[in-house]
């Protein structure tokens, strides 16, 4: 990976209608970072990703993508270097297999067929869908179908990832194999940038938390700094737990949590 | 008679290699939270779909074994009828489940009533009703299509709660609910049991669901395995090995080698681990 | 609906610009004659600006234009017999009338078209239909055709931005431009089909399948200019299709 700011909004303006939908937005974003965007509705959260995607463009300010303004470009210019999981994936899947599916976007980019197969094989393992690699998608369970849309916008090995809740609709495991992906490909690099309101995946997987309100970011902060501190954002149970019981220097998630109890018997303290 | 009551219930989907129930037995009473688990596949959404007749009416497939639903057979064209208005569905997906022509919330909660020839006033009242309990009276007049996931799964429960139906049977319902809107459901359900009806939930939600439901069902491979107090469930064994889960904190406690009975909530878990 | 809500055609009763739509296209369609044509297409664009629809008439010319322009070509260049010069080019006396006719006609329907397009309430042209008791399953189908199309076109954009932000390119050689029709219109049919399915399930469980008698919940007025405005639309028609057997 390049060495570029995966994401820069400076002074952002936009609005659909009259009344301005980010006004006066800055927020960067490093490499490897893990951000959490929040706020009540969808109206903002969703317009500040497609502004970073080039689908839309501000009115006032300016929004850089790894380094490239988005201003003159188009959302199929910043493909090479962005993955990004929409709301309702399963709708966009149109390959006759898992496989040609994911592999849609690389063989856009024109990379070399074995590169691509390569990649594909890889992130199908990684998201447990390898025995469905030659299925049709329209064959799976929802489920399953959203893990194929996330295994597609990270084939690429993208610079910025963009998750516009990822965890909806998806059945236990699954969310275990989002969590896991997810936290690779950040220690891999990936700056993630995700639009969510399961906390607990939130904590599990991101650390930095901006919230929007009434077109205008209110809080950027740490994750496990906001959550719990104010009612609309209550802290899931594992980062309570850990509070309540003194463990703040570990990661709120099971894969954390579980060695450091499992140091201490059940009739042990901490 | 109970409210639902599956016997040795086959059901197969059109074209499908195996079949979605396997000599299911289910019993749900009315004034009682029934929530069902399992993991992906097990059955809990197709027992669903066949308590409300739409499979295999609207499926197709093949179902074998009796299934009766406030005492009739929902997928018998006549008895159909009958349960019009009594039993409801929720899905986990809002936008497929508004009519599709309202242009107002309040116009879309008011679909089935209308649908149903209710008096005007009546429908007033009870849409009124119904958007103040789901905390959407602020909505009433915006178009279904410009709401989020949240508002528009509260529109859709909204346009249950306002028949008051008998039996509900519903599938995820939380999923597209933010913290406060979990809360909401969880309160509403209880207070549907408390007024006769049976709810039947299928979730794998167990954190928002261990505190709310009577009876817990846990399905595997197209059948209930296990059942009891969700309390006695939650914290065992058998409950993982049916391939479900349990809460957060009981996980937790499985993967730091604590042995059954585990805790299930925080408190717990604080006590837990800090004795 | 996209008037405004105090316009003439926003008030009227449902059934009134839908009948007035189909009277409209049967006596365009039945009068002989340019002068006749000619006459219902004005009468159409007057009728609508009162209406208050008066941009559904603005809009047709989008589709109109390059129709007219191509009936001007195909009559105007292509007919035969006297010829007239315009602007330095030499065209077909009779085949400019009837490219004139023709067209009227189409600026006819076309502009009534929009005019329900806009004006078109589905709530009310349901609670129009209860209150006159007839079925239901009817008034679903008009509604949900008409509907259709917008939802139709929204789902297509948004798929188009996912295949887009994959890198699928639309711009640049025609082969290119075939090889993104697969990943646009597969999900886009597969997603409507899908989502067809599950409205489906909605609708049963919504009582909307077996309904005997749907409560109106706002019966819209049927004023007297209402029913003046259709029976003189049917008259008219009725007067050109007799016209145009008789004469």
């Amino acid at each position: 990976m390049d060495a570029v700011t995966p994401l820069v909004l400076d002074g952002v303006r936009f609005g659909y209608g009259a009344e301005p939908v980010l006004d006066g937005v800055s927020l960067r974003l490093e490499a490897g970072e893990g951000v959490a965007l929040l706020g009540a509705n969808g109206a903002g959260k969703t317009t500040l990703t497609r502004l970073a995607m080039a689908l839309r463009h501000p009115q006032q300010g300016s929004v850089s993508t790894c380094g490239r303004d988005t201003a003159r470009r188009k959302p199929e210019d910043l493909a090479d270097v962005t993955g990004y999981l929409f709301q309702h994936p399963e709708a966009q899947l149109f390959a006759q297999t898992v496989r040609g599916e994911v592999a849609f976007g690389p063989e856009r980019l024109r990379w070399a067929a074995g590169r691509v197969a390569m990649a594909v094989a890889a992130v199908l393992d990684e998201l447990g869908l390898a025995p469905h690699a030659d299925k049709h998608p329209y064959d799976l369970p929802t489920p399953t179908r959203r893990l194929v849309a996330l295994a597609a916008a990270l084939v690429a090995s993208p610079t910025l990832l963009i998750l516009d809740e990822p965890t909806a609709g998806l059945d236990r495991n699954s969310r275990v194999r989002v969590a896991r992906a997810v936290t690779a490909r950040r220690r891999a690099g990936t700056a993630v940038l995700a639009v969510t309101h399961d906390f607990g995946f939130a904590v599990e997987v991101l650390d930095r938390a901006v919230v929007l309100d009434r077109a205008r970011i209110t809080h950027d902060m740490g994750l496990t700094d906001l959550l719990g501190r104010l009612p609309e954002f209550p802290a899931p149970p594992l980062l309570e737990l850990a509070r309540r019981l003194g463990i703040e220097k570990v990661r709120a998630s099971l894969d954390a949590l579980a060695p450091v109890l499992t140091s201490h018997p059940e009739t042990g303290t901490l | 008679m109970s409210a639902l009551d599956l016997r040795l219930v086959d059901f197969t989907y059109p074209g499908a290699p195996s079949p979605a129930l396997s000599q299911c037995t289910l019993c749900a009473e009315a004034g009682a939270v029934t929530w069902l688990t399992g993991a992906l596949g097990s059955g809990t959404s197709t027992a669903l779909l066949v308590a409300a007749g739409l499979a295999p009416r609207h499926t197709g497939g093949l179902r074998a074994g009796q299934v009766r639903t406030l005492g009739v057979d929902p997928a018998d064209p006549s008895s159909a009828r009958d349960l019009g208005g009594r039993v409801a569905l929720v899905l986990p997906s809002p936008v497929s489940q508004l009519s599709g022509i309202a242009e107002t919330v309040a116009q879309e909660v008011a679909f089935a009533p209308a649908n149903l020839g209710w008096a005007a006033g009546r429908i007033h009242d009870g849409v009124a009703r119904a958007l103040d309990i789901l905390g959407i009276s602020h909505l009433a007049d915006r178009d279904p299509a410009t709401l989020s996931g949240g508002e528009m799964q509260r529109t859709v429960l909204a346009a249950t709660l306002v028949l008051a139906p008998e039996l509900w049977l519903l599938d995820e319902p939380a999923s597209a609910l933010d913290a406060g809107g979990r809360a909401l459901l969880h309160r509403l359900l209880r207070a549907e049991a408390e007024r006769g009806s049976a709810v039947v939930v299928a979730s794998e939600d167990a954190d928002g669901l261990a505190g709310v439901a009577d009876r817990l069902v846990v399905f595997d491979a197209g059948r209930p395995v296990l059942e009891g107090s969700p309390d006695a469930v939650l914290r065992g064994d058998p409950v993982w090995e049916a391939g479900a889960g349990s809460t957060t904190i009981a996980a937790l406690a499985r993967a730091a080698q604590v042995s059954a009975p585990r805790p299930l909530t925080v408190e717990e878990g604080v006590a837990q681990w800090t004795r | 609906m996209t008037l405004a809500p105090g316009a003439l055609a926003a008030r009227a009763h449902p059934f009134t610009p839908l009948v007035l739509t189909v009277c409209i296209a049967v006596t365009a369609v039945a009068l002989p004659g340019t002068e006749a044509a000619v006459a219902v297409y004005a009468a159409t664009l007057l009728l609508v600006i009162v209406a208050g629809a008066g941009r559904a008439a603005l809009r047709a010319l989008i589709p109109l234009a390059p129709l007219w322009f191509f009936l001007l070509l195909l009559h105007g260049v292509l007919g035969g017999g006297e010829t007239l010069t315009v602007l330095g080019a030499t065209l077909s006396r009779g085949g400019l009338t009837l490219a004139a006719t023709q067209a009227a006609r189409l600026g006819a329907i076309a502009t009534a078209s929009l005019a329900l397009y806009a004006s078109f309430s589905p709530a009310r042209f349901v609670d129009a239909v209860a209150q006159r008791g007839w079925s239901f399953s009817l008034a679903y189908v008009v509604v949900a055709t008409l509907l259709a199309l917008p939802r139709f076109r929204a789902r297509a954009a948004s798929i188009l931005e996912a295949q887009r932000s994959r890198g699928l390119r639309l711009r640049g050689s025609p082969f290119n431009r075939l090889r993104a029709i697969g990943p646009i219109t597969f999900p886009l049919v597969l997603g409507a089909l899908a989502e067809v399915d599950e409205r489906g399930f909605a609708l049963e469980t919504r009582c909307a399948s077996a309904v005997e008698r749907r409560t109106a919940l706002a019966p819209p007025p049927d004023r007297a200019l209402d029913r003046v405005a259709r029976w003189v639309g049917i008259a008219a028609a009725l007067a050109a299709v007799m016209w145009r057997l008789l004469a």
